[in-house]
Order: structure tokens, then sequence, then C-alpha cells
């Protein structure tokens, strides 16, 4: 990451916002959010059993397409992260590097029990048990393993939030990004790094809150190694 | 003029690179990862990379009760749960000493072959989408769709049923169910053609599918592979037929072999098991009215269960090969050690690393799929 950050980026803030004068500027933001709540793309990662449930809610059936969603198989053109079940500790590494790789605004749905609270794997020693203590969770859908139906029923309501604008938890990752970098830590071990700039974009965005650095992403700094790529291992 | 102090350093060639698929990939069955390096489109080795649905499903087992794994057990293979709640309960029931029911085990059976048509139409789904036939794809879970309704209206789940437990099943069959069982099987054979048409008898897929991921009885047998897999070398090995559980000594219906055993022939296994699978539920239609009696056997209070001491090793098959659990009982309430015996274990890591090698890039997920396997319950 020390590498990343010799990248000169921006960092100056955005210009405060001008006062809009433009009487159908309401009426254009509303057009947007309309807009981005109806195309959708989720992304195609299969994190667990809730994925079984995925393949009926989108083919022909329940046909989730007409609600304007589809899956999509890389994270930089995807706006939705399915988590569908349980996340080992291997699998939540890659949910974290995916999420921060997909662009800006993004939203995570949790899906099953696991991801709320453990599930039936409450004493496995393999698995994360909260989702929401790593990444900022938009919804989730509850159930061992939610319908059809209610994944459907889920999106709207996940709709319904865009479209009234009133949450946006990705901001939250930005903004308290080190109350989440501290329990990735905790559970990848201290000297866990990913490739973006997490604070970097916080700082380009002007989302960097009073939460974004601490005394984790102080952590994050003493251990910064130059990205190296790693030798093949295949014979 | 070269400088006194050059040493040559020996680099890999520029046109050989490595590739990695997964586990965030659709080409990829499940959440799983694949390592491939590369010469052009020619794959030269692989090397799987699972783990990352790895529960400790062993390990939580011992630290439940016999009756509360019943729960667990399904977990294990997603797309086909009913086998792993049928093979742990043929497992308990054999330290116990337990008779199971007559008509028990015909709605065991019954369920047992349901769920392998499910589980057969989702593989025809993901090997047709990996070829680039979306149609069948939609039309497969579609179809997979009504047997989960048949299931909802037995058990109560679509997916996960726990409806098996040691001793017998929870409840008997609602009323109507068998005839809407009929119904079911009336509409999905009379689908049948559509999927030929689609499918088996298109040319696209069988210049695609065909010599693709091919091996011989012989690395078949070497490998650890069963299942359809395996009678697509050529192997008649059903275990429903050569070791019979339940009550499939007293059903009709023959094992399906294909010569090829490439993806190709895997493929028409699968197809021709469905239509046995249909042969052998209108048997089961036909007889379970017929047979009366409880189905459960009585068994102890569950929650304080001493299963006697003892070694059991219970195998079925599963839609995705032979499936097999291995338990021991040390005379306590909870299991001392239980060893799931997966199809997939074989399938998804060793198997598929060597039929990936000298494949082409594109045939990867395809091999994959063909080999149906199945990445929880690699795993586990």
């Amino acid at each position: 990451m020390s590498d990343l950050s010799k990248i000169p980026i921006h960092t100056e803030k955005h210009a405060p916002e001008e006062a809009r004068t433009n009487p159908l500027a309401g009426v254009f933001d509303e057009l947007v959010r309309f807009a981005q709540s109806r195309s959708m793309y989720m992304l195609h990662y299969c994190t667990g059993c809730g994925a079984i449930e995925l393949p009926p809610a989108m083919t022909s059936r329940f046909d989730m397409e007409r609600l304007g969603i589809q899956p999509m198989v890389t994270p930089r053109q995807a706006d939705i992260l399915l988590v569908t079940g349980y996340v080992s500790v291997k699998t939540l590494k890659r949910i974290i590097l995916t999420y921060e790789q997909m662009p800006s605004p993004k939203y995570v749905i949790g899906i099953c029990s696991c991801t709320v609270n453990g599930g039936m794997y409450w004493q496995s020693y393999a698995t994360a048990k909260k989702l929401s203590e790593y990444l900022p969770v938009d919804l989730y859908i509850a159930g061992c393993m939610p319908r059809p139906e209610a994944v459907i029923e889920g999106m709207r309501a996940l709709m319904a939030n865009i479209q009234s604008g009133e949450t946006e938890p990705w901001k939250d990752y930005y903004q308290r990004y080190d109350y989440y970098l501290g329990n990735q830590q905790h559970l990848f071990g201290d000297n866990w790094q990913t490739p973006t700039d997490v604070i970097g974009q916080a700082q380009h965005y002007g989302l960097a809150g009073p939460e974004t650095e601490g005394e984790h992403t102080r952590i994050l700094q003493q251990y910064q190694q130059p990205l190296v790529a790693h030798k093949l291992r295949l014979k | 003029m070269r400088p006194e102090n050059y040493q040559a350093q020996s680099h890999p060639p520029s046109n050989e690179y490595e590739l990695f698929i997964g586990p965030n990939h659709p080409g990829i069955e499940g959440n799983y990862a694949f390592k491939l390096k590369l010469h052009g489109d020619v794959v030269l080795a692989g090397k799987a990379d699972g783990g990352y649905l790895h529960r400790g499903f062993e390990k939580l087992m011992e630290g439940r009760l016999w009756i509360q794994n019943i729960a667990l057990v399904p977990r294990i293979c997603v797309p086909d749960p009913v086998p792993m709640e049928v093979t742990y309960s043929m497992a308990v029931e054999d330290l116990c000493g337990l008779e199971v029911p007559e008509r028990a085990q015909w709605l065991r059976v019954l369920q047992l072959e349901l769920s392998r048509i499910a589980a057969h139409l989702f593989t025809f789904g993901g090997h047709a989408a990996t070829t680039g036939m979306y149609t069948t794809s939609y039309w497969g879970i579609a179809d997979r769709d009504l047997i989960l309704d048949l299931f909802e209206a037995l058990t109560g789940g679509r997916v996960y049923h726990i409806f098996n437990i040691p001793g017998g099943t929870r409840r008997d069959v609602p009323p109507g169910f068998l005839e809407q069982v009929s119904q079911t099987l009336d509409y999905l054979e009379s689908r049948l053609p559509d999927y030929d048409n689609l499918l088996f008898t298109n040319q696209v897929f069988i210049t695609r599918a065909k010599d693709v991921g091919a091996m011989t009885q012989e690395q078949a047998l070497e490998w650890g592979v069963t299942g359809p897999n395996l009678r697509a070398t050529g192997l008649a090995f059903d275990v429903r037929r050569d070791d019979p559980y339940l009550v499939y000594e007293q059903l009709e219906f023959d094992v399906p072999t294909e010569a090829a055993g490439d993806a190709w022939a895997r493929a028409m296994v699968r197809r021709a098991e469905l239509k046995q699978s249909f042969r052998i539920l209108r048997q089961v239609i036909e007889r379970l009215p017929s047979i009366g009696g409880p189905v459960r056997a009585p068994i102890p209070n569950p929650l304080a269960w001493n299963v006697p001491a003892g070694e059991t090793y219970a195998r079925v098959e599963s839609s995705k090969g032979e499936l097999a659990y291995y338990a021991v009982s040390n005379g306590g309430d909870k299991p001392y050690r239980v060893h799931v015996r997966g199809p997939s274990s074989m399938h998804a890591v060793q198997v598929l690393e060597w039929l990936a090698e000298g494949a082409r890039l594109e045939d990867v997920a395809q091999i994959m799929f063909s080999l149906d396997a199945c990445p929880p319950e690699v795993d586990r």
C-alpha cells in the first residue's frame, strides 16, 4: 500500500456544495435515485448455501430481472454484494477485497441467519459470526434459507431505500473505517492489508470523519509493505 | 559486451502465465477456486484451492447430540441434501440396532429419487450454461422448482427438509401427495424431448462436450471416481444395485452406462438416470399405498439418547456419487467421531486437476460442472 500511496491521487476535498438554485434540482435527484434503484447489478459470488435459492430467484419462475436486477461477473461493475450464508474466515478476506473494489454507491445484503449471528455454525471455529462487524450491511434477509420470495422482497426493500435516499451505509465504511479495520485485524491478524487505499478514498470523496483513522489504521501503516508479485507456486 | 558480474537469469517464457479462476467467478460451481498455468489457452497445470466453505462439520458434530446433528448434515451438500440425512440416519440406526418400518423405507426412497432428479436438473443447467446455452439452465432450474414444491408439501421445507430422523421419517405423506408426484413426473417426462432438442442432441453441445475431460475406466477407478462419472467410463457400478439399502432390492431399474468417459458421456448418463428415477418413483407411487404401518420406530428420549458403543459405515448412492458416513460412538449422547466420505472430495480436487491438464481454458468450467462437483461437500 505504501506503493499505492505514492501515486498522486487528488487528496483535496471536493468543493463544498453550492446552493442549488435550479427549481428542478430536487426532481433531478429523485429521478437519479429512481434510475439507480431500477438498474442494479448484483455480484455473482456464491459465498454459502443461500446461493442455492438465487438461481430460482433469478430464472424463469421468480424472475428477478423484471425488477431490473441482474447478476454481474466483476466487482468493478456491480452494485450489490450478496453475502449468501456463512462466511468462513478465508471467504471473508475475499469478501472484503471484493467489497473494497466495488464502486460507490454499493450495497451489502446479508442473506441467511448465518450472516446475522452465526446461525447454526455458532460454535464453529472456522466462520465469522456477525457480518456487520466487518462490513456495513444494508439489509439482512433472515431464514435458513430464505425463500426466493423473501429474497425478492428484500430486494424490493433495498430498492425502496435507495429511492428514498434514506440509508447509505456504504458511507459508514469510510466514516468509521477504524472500527471495521479493527475487527478485521482482530480476526485476520495485525498484518492484514488490502490493496485498496480506503483512507485515501475517504479523503478524496470528502467522506473522512473523526473515526476514519485511529489506533487500528496506525497498525495498518506499521505493517505496510510494498506490493510484490508472489512467485508461481505451480510446478 | 556483458559486464563481468553478469549472471543469466532464467525467466519463465513470456507466453506462459498464471490465471486464477474463482472464488468469485461464474464459471466455478459455488465458492471454490482454481489456479491455472496456461500456455496460450491450453492449460499446463491446475491447482484446486478449496477451503472457502469450511465450517468444520466433523468437529461440530462431536459437540452436538445425535438427534441435533440431523439438522446439521443436510448443509454438507446443498443441491442434494436428502442423501445426507438418510445416510446419517442409517448409520445411527445401525449403531443402535433400530429396525426402520417398511413404510419409512419407501418414503426415504421417494425422497432420495426426487432429490436425485432435482440435483440432475440443476447440473444440466450449470453444464449447459458453461457451453453458452442459458435456456437449458433457465428451464432446468424452473422445472427443479416443481420438485422443491413437492418437498415443501411433504416436509415443509424447500431445500433443507430435516425430515428423516434415526428410526424413520417425521411424518407420513399428506393426502393427495402421491397424485401430485405423479402429475409432476408426467410433466417432467413430457419435458425430456424439449431438453433433448435444446441440449442433448444439439450439435453445439455435442461438439463442445465430446472428448473434453475424458478419463479411462482404469484412471477413474484409481482416482476414486464414483457415481455417474464412473458409469460414464463404462463400469456399471451403482450402490443401489450392488450393495442395496432400504428397499432398492424390490425395485426394478437399470444402471445406465456410457463408454466414452468424457463430459458428453457424463451428461448422457445423468439424462438416462433421470428416466430411471422416474421409473423408480412410479413403482414407489404404485406400492406405497399398499404398505401400512408406522413411519417411525419408537426411539428413546432423543435428548438423553446414549447410542451403544461401536462403529459403523453406511453408504448410499447420491446424485454425485457414493456418499458414506463413518460414525463412532463411545456410548455417549454425542458422536465420538463422524467422518463424511463425500464423492466430490475426489471429483473436485484431484480428478479436476488431472482432467484440466491439457484442456483448453474455456473447457475448465465445463469439466467442473460435468463432474458435478459440490464445493460445500469438498470443504465440509
